[in-house]
């Protein structure tokens, strides 16, 4: 009885997290197009990256969970989603990093339009 | 025994890691997970660890599952929605780079401080620096121009949890 319940919460939970981040990387690549500056797009990028990878992934393993069917193979199913996800969360920033970090350093692209730029300030003010 | 208590205090988390990823609890899977986690924990624990107890402080691990069940429900629920937002209707967009000074001393620290930063949409870690102890953060909509008023908006709370899990 129990065990039936927390298979519903688990299942339905992971559907509607796949579902949600289905939605959120179709949002994600909108806002690529629509977004006119690369740093902007970065922003969607992070859209894609946690709300249309981690989750999703997270949504996957709950759903293996459930699935008694596959009998151990659920847990290989279910231990490799939760372990991509988990690296996804820790190694997404790095690449996002590196890009606005190298973009900025090399002046490819400025951020325009902007309110203020403190960085630019700064550095102006070293003489870098 | 520096070296063997700061392997074993990394030989744990890894077996674990390992036993999750590979999805097989039997005792044979443990015991080799534990020696391979032993041997690459003798390689690396120089360069991971500088002190094994913090790995062994159930409080740090409490405030890690806390932090980690908060960041991923509510602050990205609410950044989420911010971007959304300015997706679908771009008119409201306030770019911008600021200064968030912080005030953590170890390198964990501040690499979730800017991991965390950085996951959340909307923001994005641009550049640090190292000796001012301050990031350059591009905020999507900035609502504060100031140091303080950036640092209250954007990184409080992660800051918080990250002096109570690894300073």
């Amino acid at each position: 009885m129990i065990a039936g319940l927390v298979d519903a919460i688990l299942y339905y939970l992971g559907a509607a997290l796949l579902l949600i981040g289905g939605v959120l990387d179709v949002i994600a690549a909108i806002g690529m197009n629509r977004f006119r500056n690369f740093y902007l797009r970065l922003h969607a990028a992070t859209v894609g990256a946690i709300g249309g990878g981690f989750y999703p992934l997270l949504g996957l393993g709950m759903i293996a969970l459930t699935m008694h069917g596959l009998g151990e193979t659920r847990l290989y199913i279910a231990g490799i989603a939760f372990t991509t996800a988990l690296f996804l969360a820790l190694t997404a920033p790095v690449g996002s990093h590196a890009l606005a970090q190298g973009a900025h350093r090399g002046r490819v692209v400025l951020p325009e339009p902007v309110v203020v730029n403190k960085l630019l300030e700064d550095e102006e003010k070293q003489g870098r | 025994m520096g070296r063997a208590a700061k392997a074993a205090a990394l030989a744990v988390p890894l077996t674990i890691l390992y036993l999750v990823y590979t999805g097989s609890w039997s005792l044979f899977e443990a015991v080799i997970g534990f020696a391979a986690s032993f041997i690459v924990g003798l390689l690396f624990a120089d360069a991971v660890v500088s002190r094994p107890s913090k790995l062994y402080s159930p409080v740090r691990w409490a405030w890690a599952l806390v932090y980690a069940v908060l960041y991923f429900t509510i602050i990205e629920l609410r950044a989420h929605a911010q971007v959304v937002k300015l997706i679908i209707s771009p008119g409201g967009m306030k770019p911008g780079i600021v200064r968030v000074p912080y005030s953590v001393e170890t390198d964990y620290a501040v690499t979730t401080i800017a991991n965390s930063i950085t996951n959340t949409p909307g923001t994005v870690v641009v550049d640090i620096d190292e000796k001012g102890k301050k990031m350059y953060v591009h905020w999507i909509k900035v609502e504060d121009e100031t140091d303080e008023g950036a640092r209250r908006h954007v990184s409080m709370v992660f800051e918080k949890y990250a002096k109570r899990i690894f300073d």
